[in-house]
């Protein structure tokens, strides 16, 4: 009966597509919302992600990656004494203006790193050296900054065309030289600016020298020393903030402060809540338009069911049909629907935003809810199946 | 749920009362209905709209429980079954032929002749088989995949007595089976229904209104007002003025 049952919903192809249209759409939103809102927050702690560092120190009224509060360069030297540290470098974030050559500003993340060591240091550069980062007056720019902080100038045809900074080029920050040494690849940032590394001394300069520059040190582990057990040991010792590196979001540790940056923008941003309101509008449509257009099908075909219920058919056999024909139109379109949702993910994804991250539980949890509103289609279905007398065959 | 050869009458109803609705819209549908079918046989029940034909083949279908009464089909007691009961009971003994043939439009011509077997848990190949032989024939080969609606009038009962017997059911339920045909084509399809269920242990009853078919009954009852007013042999004895 079941291939009975899928021969009438496939028959029916105005209804199936409509049918379909409201469970992709359904499984469109809700996949392609949560994976931009995940995408999203994991910009929240790029800092952590772009800088694989096993430890990070900072103060100890640090809530998340983006809120640096600068200590005294002299807290250095007292997580380099703790017990079990092997190595401890210093890193320095600021938002600044940079000044381009054609008099424009554009907002920058200026990353100052240990020139001794380059801990903390971009992993992949796609133009320059790193040990160019010592020459006076250098910097290195990511990629997107190249594109954003590019020349912008009018090509054959008339258009705007935008020319990327290349290695040689130079802007200013506060009234001093800047020449790009080098373009890198990392993760682009929440607050949207790119960022610009230099070494951890210059950053003085650039910040026309502010008394405290150390936002955070990186903090490396002796051979065999638990990540987690020397955290709690700089704090008992220091006084300072310790957190550990994993950026899995999901995880219950409360020292990780990729996990504690994600949490921290849930619970104080709006984000969550306007995303969360069009994945809730992508559940309700769902159930609105299949629930509706699943139950017209279950209408229109009603004295068939009425008929094959005279047949002998019990209302098992009946229910199961109306449930297979529910679960399959709810799998076409949860495919359908993340399908589109990856299609234009990527699409967004190679033009730079927003960004997009469909992790397995956004998936799972996609499959589920379409599921769950075929379900309740199916049981929608299955009750008005169960109240039509058979005797309503013999009546025309 | 046995049934018992040795008996010759395939349905009996005794003192059957039918109500519908409560107060001062209830209506007595059925009132002390008697009626017998034997084995064997093809009787059509006749009478003016509203008689209470439908509601006496929905109480012998098992589609209806009567309030009052005794309900006998091939020697199984039908009043006391519960829903389940009568469920399995249809499947098992009952085929179908309706008045607007509820073929499923969505469904091939196989396909819906093969639905009688399937509901019975025949495997599908079986039940291909089956319902190809079937097809047969009623004179439907070649139209097997074809759909129920490119087929005319006649064709689509033909289907739908293909699909009430290919289960060889004991009981033939039709319900005014040639009102949705011409003369001719309703002659055909009696013929068929009459040839196809001969059997001794098979029973058809069939209501109508077409005096035209009467011909091919063995015997017709004639209702009124809820009742079975007389049972004929010969059509000829009927007023058809007033049916």
């Amino acid at each position: 009966m079941y291939r009975l049952a899928l021969n009438m919903l496939f028959g029916d192809r105005a209804k199936l597509a409509m049918l379909l249209c409201g469970l992709a759409f359904s499984a469109l939103l809700m996949a392609q919302q949560t994976s931009v809102f995940f995408g999203i927050m994991s910009w929240t702690y790029t800092p952590v992600y772009n800088i694989r560092a096993p430890i990070w120190v900072s103060d100890p009224m640090v809530e998340q990656a983006n809120d640096a509060k600068p200590m005294r360069d002299t807290d250095l030297y007292r997580v380099r004494s703790v017990d079990g540290v092997a190595w401890a470098a210093p890193l320095h974030t600021s938002f600044l203006q940079a000044r381009m050559q054609d008099g424009n500003f554009k907002l920058i993340t200026m990353v100052g790193i240990d020139a001794d060591t380059f801990a903390g240091a971009p992993a992949v550069l796609s133009q320059g050296h790193i040990e160019d980062l010592r020459l006076p007056n250098t910097v290195i720019v990511d990629e997107w900054g190249a594109q954003l902080m590019g020349r912008v100038t009018k090509g054959a045809d008339g258009k705007e065309v935008v020319i990327p900074l290349k290695v040689g080029d130079t802007f200013e920050v506060n009234d001093l030289e800047a020449r790009i040494v080098g373009i890198c690849k990392v993760r682009r940032a929440f607050t949207g600016g790119p960022f610009v590394y230099t070494t951890y001394d210059r950053t003085k300069q650039y910040t026309l020298g502010a008394r405290r520059t150390l936002s955070f040190m990186l903090v490396e582990p002796q051979a065999g020393v638990d990540p987690v057990k020397l955290c709690a040991r700089i704090e008992a010792d220091t006084g300072l903030k310790a957190w550990t590196s994993d950026t899995v979001i999901w995880s219950w540790s409360d020292r990780s402060l990729a996990r504690n940056t994600f949490w921290w923008f849930w619970k104080n941003t709006g984000i969550p809540f306007s995303f969360g309101t069009a994945v809730a509008l992508g559940l309700f449509v769902g159930i609105a338009v299949s629930g509706q257009t699943f139950y017209s099908f279950v209408l229109e075909n009603l004295k068939y069911f009425a008929a094959i219920k005279a047949m002998g058919a019990g209302m098992g056999v009946i229910a199961r049909m109306l449930l297979v024909q529910a679960f399959t139109a709810g799998l076409l379109g949860f495919g359908l629907g993340v399908g589109m949702a990856q299609a234009i993910g990527r699409a967004m994804i190679e033009k730079g935003m927003p960004p997009f991250i469909m992790f397995p539980q956004i998936f799972w949890a996609t499959l589920a809810l379409v599921l769950g509103i075929s379900l309740v289609s199916a049981i929608i279905g299955i009750i008005k199946v169960s109240r039509v007398d058979a005797a309503t065959v013999f009546r025309g | 749920m046995s049934t018992h050869a040795a008996q010759p009458v395939a349905v009996r109803t005794h003192g059957v009362d039918m109500f519908f609705g409560d107060g001062e819209t209830k209506v007595n549908a059925l009132k002390q209905a008697d009626f017998e079918a034997n084995r064997g046989e093809l009787i059509m029940l006749v009478g003016p709209s509203g008689c209470g034909k439908t509601t006496l083949l929905s109480v012998i279908a098992g589609t209806l429980t009567p309030q009052t009464g005794t309900v006998e089909v091939f020697g199984q007691r039908l009043d006391g079954l519960s829903q389940e009961e009568l469920t399995t009971f249809r499947r098992k003994h009952l085929g179908f032929v309706f008045q607007s043939f509820n073929l499923i439009p969505t469904l091939s011509v196989l396909e819906n002749v093969m639905v009688p077997l399937l509901i019975q848990g025949a495997s599908h190949d079986v039940a291909v088989a089956k319902a190809r032989a079937m097809l047969e024939k009623v004179g439907l080969k070649g139209r097997e995949y074809g759909q129920p609606n490119a087929l005319s009038g006649g064709q689509q009962q033909r289907v739908a007595i293909a699909r009430a017997l290919v289960h060889e059911p004991s009981l033939l339920i039709c319900d005014e089976p040639t009102s949705a045909l011409d003369k001719d084509t309703g002659a055909q399809i009696m013929q068929m229904v009459r040839d196809l269920s001969r059997s001794p242990e098979r029973c058809v009853v069939v209501v109508t209104h077409d005096h035209r078919i009467f011909r091919f009954a063995d015997r017709i009852a004639e209702m009124e007002d809820g009742r079975i007013r007389r049972v004929v042999e010969d059509a000829s004895l009927l007023d058809t003025n007033h049916l």
